[in-house]
C-alpha cells in the first residue's frame, strides 16, 4: 500500500542528493505542483524558486489566489504575466495537439528566461503518472500531449526533476493531507488551462466566455456540495463549443454559442464516469450560464460520456 | 513476498497494473516486452502480467519476446486486453477486429466458475477499451466469461495457469477488479 509519510521521507532524502544548486519549480498552484514545491522546499529551502505564469488561460481570480498561496507557503517566488505572449502564440491555432505543444514550449521559454537570469540549473515539475502515460512515446500511443511532458521542447537546457512521476492524484492528495496543505482537495485543472476548454481558436474574447461559465459551474456545484445535495465531483467545468444554435430572447431571435457542462467521477483520472448531478442543480447552472452570458451563449448541454471512450477534458 | 512483474505492451493502464499489484503488497516491476526469458527467470518471479497496448498486436505482429514466455513459463501468466489476444493467437486461436468494439462500462457475465473469479458475482460491471477481440478460442483453452457484444471476455488454459481477460481488472471502475487481482496473486503463491 502507498504510505504518504514514508514517501515524503524518502523523497526529501533523494531530492537532497539529486539537486545540487538552485532550482525552479513550475508552480500552477494545483495539487501536484504545490505538493512538489512543499517537498523540494523541505529538501533545499530557499534554493527553490517558485515561478507562477499567468498564461491568460487561468480561471477567474486564480493567479491572484496562487500568489497568496506562494506567500503563505513562504516560497521564494516569481510571478510572470505572460498572457499577451500566450494569446499571440495561439492566434489562429485550432488543432488541440498544436495548442498543447505551443503552450508547453511557451512555459519552458518563460522558465528558461528566469533560470538564465538567476543562474538556475534544475526545473522541478509536479508531473504525475497520467501525464506521461497519456503523452505516449515508443510503444504507447499519444492520447494527448501534456504540456509538462509531451509538450516539452526538444531543445531544453534545464535538468528535469519530477519526484511525483509514479503517483496518481489520489496518492498526491494523501501527501498533501499529510503535509497539511490547504489545496489537498482542489479539483484538477489542466496545465494549458482554459485554452483546452475552448474548442477552436482560444482567443481572448472566447476565454472570457468560458472563464465566466467555468466560474458559474464551480460556484453552483460548490454550493450544492456545501448544502449536502451532492458530493463533490472529481472535476467539473464548462467547455465552449464551436457550434452555434438558434434561441429566443424576449420574443427576439437569438443565435449564440453552446456551452457543454462536464463533470466526472474518478479516483485517478485513468477511468471516469460522468457525474449524476441532480436535475435541480443542472437547471440552475443552465439558467445562470445563459442569463449571465446572454450576448454569447444561449444553450447548455450536459456531457454524459465516460472515460473511455471520452477523456475528461475535450482536448 | 510474492513477486509478479508487468510486461509493458504500451497500454494506457500498464502502470495501473503495477500500482494494483503494489497496493496488494506484491513485489513488482514494469519490464519491457523485449526482456529475454533467460533474464526474466533470473528474477525468480512467481507470476507475470501481459499488459494491453495500442498496437494491433493481437492480430499479426510479434510482440517482443512474449512468445518465449508463453512457450517456457512454468508460473502463472495473466494476459490483459491485447495481452489476452496475443495469448490466444500464440496458442492457435484467432484475434480479429471486433464487430462491436467496447469502450467504457460493460456488463460481464461469468459463464464458468474458476479460481480467477472466486467471489465475483455472475454479473458485474467491468471497464473495457478494445478494438480487437478473440473470436476463436485456442483448442487447449476454455472460455470463462462473455459480454453482450464479445463472446470471449475471459479464457483459461486447460492445463496451465495461463489466463486471458479482455476487460481491465486493473482500473478503479471495474467493480471486482481488485478481487480478480487478489485471486491471481493467490494462484501465483500456490
Amino acid at each position: 500500500m502507498f504510505k504518504a509519510k514514508k514517501f515524503i521521507e524518502i523523497t526529501i532524502n533523494n531530492l537532497k542528493k539529486e539537486i545540487s544548486g538552485k532550482s525552479l519549480i513550475a508552480f500552477s498552484g494545483g495539487v501536484d505542483s504545490t505538493v512538489c514545491a512543499a517537498l523540494v522546499y523541505k529538501a533545499i529551502g530557499k534554493n527553490l524558486v517558485a515561478v507562477h505564469v499567468d498564461t491568460g488561460y487561468m480561471r477567474k481570480n486564480e493567479s491572484n489566489e496562487v500568489k497568496e498561496l506562494m506567500k503563505k507557503m513562504k516560497l521564494n517566488f516569481r510571478f510572470v504575466d505572460a498572457s499577451k505572449e500566450f494569446y499571440n502564440a495561439l492566434k489562429d491555432v485550432y488543432d488541440p495537439e498544436k495548442k498543447r505543444k505551443i503552450i508547453g514550449e511557451k512555459f519552458i521559454r518563460v522558465f528558461e528566461k528566469v533560470a538564465k537570469k538567476e543562474k538556475i540549473e534544475y526545473l522541478v515539475q509536479g508531473t504525475i503518472a497520467p501525464d506521461w502515460i497519456e503523452s505516449g512515446g515508443e510503444l504507447r500511443d499519444t492520447i494527448k500531449s501534456h504540456h509538462n511532458v509531451g509538450g516539452l521542447p526538444k531543445s531544453m537546457k534545464l535538468k528535469l526533476v519530477e519526484p511525483l512521476r509514479d503517483l496518481y492524484k489520489d496518492e498526491v492528495r494523501n501527501i498533501a493531507r499529510e503535509l497539511k496543505l490547504e489545496i489537498s482537495e482542489k479539483q484538477p485543472f489542466p496545465g494549458p488551462g482554459l485554452a483546452v476548454r475552448i474548442i477552436g481558436e482560444a482567443s481572448p474574447e472566447r476565454v472570457d466566455v468560458v472563464r465566466e461559465a467555468c466560474f458559474i459551474v464551480e460556484e453552483e456545484i460548490n454550493k450544492a456540495v456545501k448544502k449536502g445535495i451532492m458530493k463533490q465531483p472529481w472535476q467539473y467545468f464548462a467547455v465552449l463549443l464551436p457550434v452555434k444554435s438558434v434561441g429566443v430572447h424576449g420574443d427576439q431571435r437569438a443565435y449564440g454559442d453552446v456551452i457543454a457542462l462536464r463533470s466526472v467521477e474518478s479516483i485517478d483520472a485513468m477511468t471516469c464516469d460522468y457525474s449524476k448531478i441532480p436535475h435541480d442543480i443542472l437547471d440552475k447552472i443552465s439558467t445562470r450560464v445563459t442569463n449571465t452570458l446572454k450576448e454569447k451563449v444561449n444553450r447548455v448541454i450536459y456531457d454524459i460520456t465516460n472515460k473511455p471512450p471520452g477523456t475528461v477534458e475535450w482536448e | 513476498m510474492v513477486k509478479i512483474f508487468v510486461v509493458d505492451n504500451g497500454g494506457q493502464w500498464t502502470h495501473r497494473e503495477w500500482r494494483t499489484l503494489r497496493d496488494l503488497d506484491v513485489e513488482t516491476k514494469i519490464i519491457a516486452n523485449t526482456t529475454s526469458y533467460t533474464d526474466l527467470v533470473k528474477e525468480d518471479i512467481n507470476g507475470l502480467i501481459l499488459s494491453g497496448g495500442a498496437p494491433r498486436i493481437g492480430l499479426k505482429t510479434i510482440l517482443g519476446n512474449i512468445d518465449q514466455y508463453l512457450e517456457k513459463a512454468n508460473f502463472p501468466i495473466l494476459g490483459i486486453c491485447a495481452g489476452h489476444q496475443y495469448m490466444a493467437h500464440f496458442f492457435g486461436g484467432i484475434a480479429k477486429p471486433s464487430k462491436k468494439p467496447e469502450y467504457g462500462k460493460i456488463e460481464l457475465i461469468i459463464t464458468k466458475d474458476n479460481d480467477i473469479f472466486k467471489g465475483v458475482p455472475k454479473k458485474s460491471i467491468v471497464w473495457e477499451s478494445h478494438n480487437d477481440e478473440v473470436t476463436k478460442l485456442p483448442h487447449n483453452f476454455i472460455c470463462l466469461a462473455k459480454s453482450e457484444s464479445c463472446k470471449i471476455q475471459a479464457m483459461k488454459h486447460k492445463n496451465k495457469l495461463f489466463y486471458g481477460l479482455q476487460f481491465h481488472p486493473e482500473v478503479e471502475h471495474t467493480e471486482y477488479g481488485k478481487l480478480i487481482f487478489k485471486n491471481f496473486i493467490q494462484l501465483c503463491k500456490e
